[in-house]
């Protein structure tokens, strides 16, 4: 499966991810000898301005495959959203641009050299990472706004089924400079760095046919490698863990119900192994919210802020027992998780994936952080996954303390299964005149 | 790196390798003369803006509000046609077409001259009260530079680079709308920069036509493509005179129809230095 690292290991910087962990187990031994975890610097009289030292540049997740990365790829410490709108003119552009983004992903993923210039010329690459870059888990996942669907390319008929503009719910502040979008690009790696070079490896190589509409970077906060035990959900910028109730990523059978697009026969065949995705960019009032008690905080969103654990358990992945507490005594009933998640019988197949990346864009013209959650949940339906989830949450009492502004809907195509294939061939096909 | 890998990367440098091929062998001495006639060209659009800033400046000190602001936009053009070479005197630059953006207290800043200062009080204030020292200081700005650059020795690096630099130009401030934000005449400016990166295209592309002539059509391709949207927003079709449009009219599909060729005119451009050996 494309979304597992690859156990071939056809290329030195391809490691699986049980070598990946290995490695940081070594890493591990290096913090009992050394206190840091990392490989100790040479003395050599340039510690202050030497690079900073990290032993996962190497880890490298395989582009090809029925799914794309970025999904169930476990994820790193640096995400982005990039929409943009596509320029191309026709489909015989489109097809050129997919190729293009398929090529180049593949090539940044795995990592290599790039060529050599006349001085003349500008350069290859940018040149940010060095002239040989490492993948340092670089994934990018690229999907489809409804609007590419319109009468530019022929594609209106092979929508997928529940792709749509987004609308704004009651508590949407949206910023139209900072929603939609044909063609989104989720770029996620080890470093903020990758990302950056990531990005504009791929804007060099499409002049013309794609046009940046509107971009977030976000981070997850690191924790130290564990022994045992899951490792703990990374916390959000309200200082609260997210993503705690995600399905099991693990278990094949549950994301082919819940998380990829294929079951339902209303869905155009070509949709298969794709999934939606849904961004948005939630504002989050951290000053108002660091003057909240506790005791609110943890009533708001129905968890213990310290160790993520519902209000009736002990640990983070306890699961909350709602039925004996239907007045809502120990959890409120409008409890964030509990209206996101009620786990009553039928429930199951409302879940989705999220895979958040917390967001810092500066200052407000009053002096307040410009701080919030670079939301990104994926599923296999679009209507029952996030758009039933958030209705459910319409009027729930964070959103005092929060203001989605900005994102939209995508339909993330499914993956490029060998070097001959490319991302959204099978939409092209299909749609073939 | 695996046979596989390399495979990739060979597959994905492919569009690279063609976009860039080996240096043509380019005389030194054909240069001399397209470097040559470009100075025509320049000396041409100057003598021409001095003269337009003559009677721009000349209506702002008679108080002819409605005048001036007819002759704002047709006297920039030939500015913008040049700007790769005017701005070689980045004093005469900051002082003629600096925008309020370039200084902290903006408007207000007392540093701030030029066409945009007196954009902002004939199209904003919507009055020439005050404007009298902008529009003196604006004249002798342009006559100063008239004569540096009769003086100047073209450097052909630059000159080749300025393809290019004019097409930054209009990628980075004409398609937004704000170098031109209250007289919303920004098509003109836009026509200006193409006019100026078209004439040096066609001044050096007889020395690579035969080498790469799939560069060639490609370039005229997307000058074409450029030229027609900007047709769309004419005010006469057959006389250029009548100038364009408020950018305000201008559709969002038409400014992504523009940041498509002009992206690739950029890109492609930017080899231009390369292909001739500068």
């Amino acid at each position: 499966m494309s979304d597992q690292p690859d156990n071939t290991s056809r290329c030195p910087f391809t490691l699986n991810r049980r070598r990946f962990l290995q490695g940081l187990g070594a890493a591990g031994a290096g913090v009992a000898a050394g206190g840091l975890g990392l490989p100790a610097r040479a003395a050599d009289g340039h510690a202050v301005t030497g690079a900073p030292v990290s032993t996962t540049t190497a880890q490298a997740y395989p582009f090809h495959g029925r799914h794309q990365q970025g999904i169930l790829t476990p994820r790193p410490a640096a995400g982005m959203v990039v929409a943009c709108d596509v320029l191309a003119r026709d489909r015989a552009g489109l097809e050129r641009l997919l190729r293009t983004l398929t090529e180049r992903i593949a090539f940044l993923t795995e990592g290599g050299t790039y060529p050599e210039r006349d001085p003349a010329y500008p350069p290859a690459d940018s040149g940010i990472l060095g002239p040989t870059i490492a993948p340092d888990g670089l994934t990018v996942t690229v999907s489809l706004g409804a609007s590419l669907f319109d009468a530019r390319f022929g594609l209106a008929d092979a929508r997928p089924r529940h792709l749509q503009r987004m609308t704004g719910f009651p508590n949407d502040a949206l910023e139209p400079e900072r929603c939609h979008g044909d063609l989104s690009l989720q770029i996620c790696a080890n470093t903020h760095d990758t990302t950056l070079h990531a990005l504009r490896d791929l804007i060099k190589h499409t002049p013309g046919l794609l046009m940046v509409r509107w971009k977030q970077e976000g981070t997850v906060p690191v924790v130290p490698p564990r022994d045992h035990g899951p490792t703990p959900s990374a916390r959000n910028y309200l200082g609260f863990r997210d993503g705690t109730a995600n399905p099991d990523t693990d278990d094949a059978t549950l994301m082919d119900t819940l998380i990829w697009t294929g079951s339902d026969p209303e869905e155009p065949a070509w949709t298969r192994g794709g999934s939606y995705q849904v961004v948005r960019l939630i504002r989050n009032y951290v000053e108002r919210w660091d003057r909240t008690p506790l005791a609110e905080q943890e009533a708001v969103f129905g968890r213990r802020k310290a160790s993520g654990a519902p209000l009736d358990g002990e640990r983070e992945h306890d699961t909350p027992d709602y039925a004996a507490d239907p007045g809502g005594r120990i959890t409120p009933l409008d409890a964030h998780i509990r209206l996101a998640n009620p786990r009553t019988p039928g429930f199951e197949t409302h879940r989705i994936l999220r895979r958040p990346f917390n967001y810092s864009n500066g200052v407000e013209a009053n002096g307040q952080l410009d701080m919030g959650l670079l939301f990104i949940v994926y599923q296999a339906d679009l209507e029952a996954g996030f758009i039933t989830a958030q209705n459910r949450l319409n009027g729930e009492p964070l959103e005092e303390y929060i203001q989605p502004v900005g994102g939209g809907y995508f339909f993330t195509l499914p993956g490029a299964v060998d070097a001959s294939d490319y991302l959204g061939r099978a939409l092209l096909e299909a749609t073939a005149i | 790196m695996s046979p596989r890998s390399l495979l990739i990367a060979a597959a994905a440098f492919g569009l690279m390798a063609l976009q860039a091929p080996a240096r043509a062998d380019v005389d030194p001495e054909a240069l001399v003369e397209p470097v040559a006639d470009y100075k025509l060209y320049v000396l041409d659009n100057l003598d021409a803006f001095v003269s337009h800033t003559r009677d721009f400046t000349r209506a702002i000190k008679a108080g002819d509000l409605e005048r001036a602001q007819s002759l704002y936009a047709p006297t920039r053009v030939y500015y913008e046609r040049i700007e790769p070479v005017a701005e070689l005197f980045a004093d005469l630059d900051a002082s003629i077409d600096a925008r309020e953006d370039d200084y902290e207290k903006g408007v207000d800043d007392p540093d701030f001259t030029g066409f945009h200062r007196l954009e902002y009080g004939l199209f904003k204030q919507r009055t020439t009260d005050g404007l009298a020292p902008y529009a003196r200081r604006l004249m002798s700005d342009v006559d100063d530079l008239e004569s540096r650059v009769q003086g100047l020795t073209f450097p052909p690096a630059r000159v080749v680079g300025g393809a290019a630099a004019l097409m930054e130009e209009v990628a980075a401030t004409k398609v937004s709308g704000e170098e031109d934000r209250y007289s919303h005449t920004d098509l003109w400016d836009f026509q200006g920069n193409v006019d100026g990166s078209q004439k040096i295209f066609a001044l050096f592309k007889p020395l690579i036509a035969e080498e790469d002539p799939a560069f060639v059509e490609r370039v005229e391709d997307n000058f074409a493509a450029v030229e027609a949207t900007l047709a769309h927003y004419r005010l006469a079709a057959d006389d250029p005179e009548a100038g364009f449009v408020s950018y305000e009219k201008v559709s969002d599909a038409d400014r992504r129809a523009l940041v498509g060729p002009v992206t690739v005119l950029a890109e492609d451009l930017s080899t231009l230095r390369g292909k001739l050996g500068l």
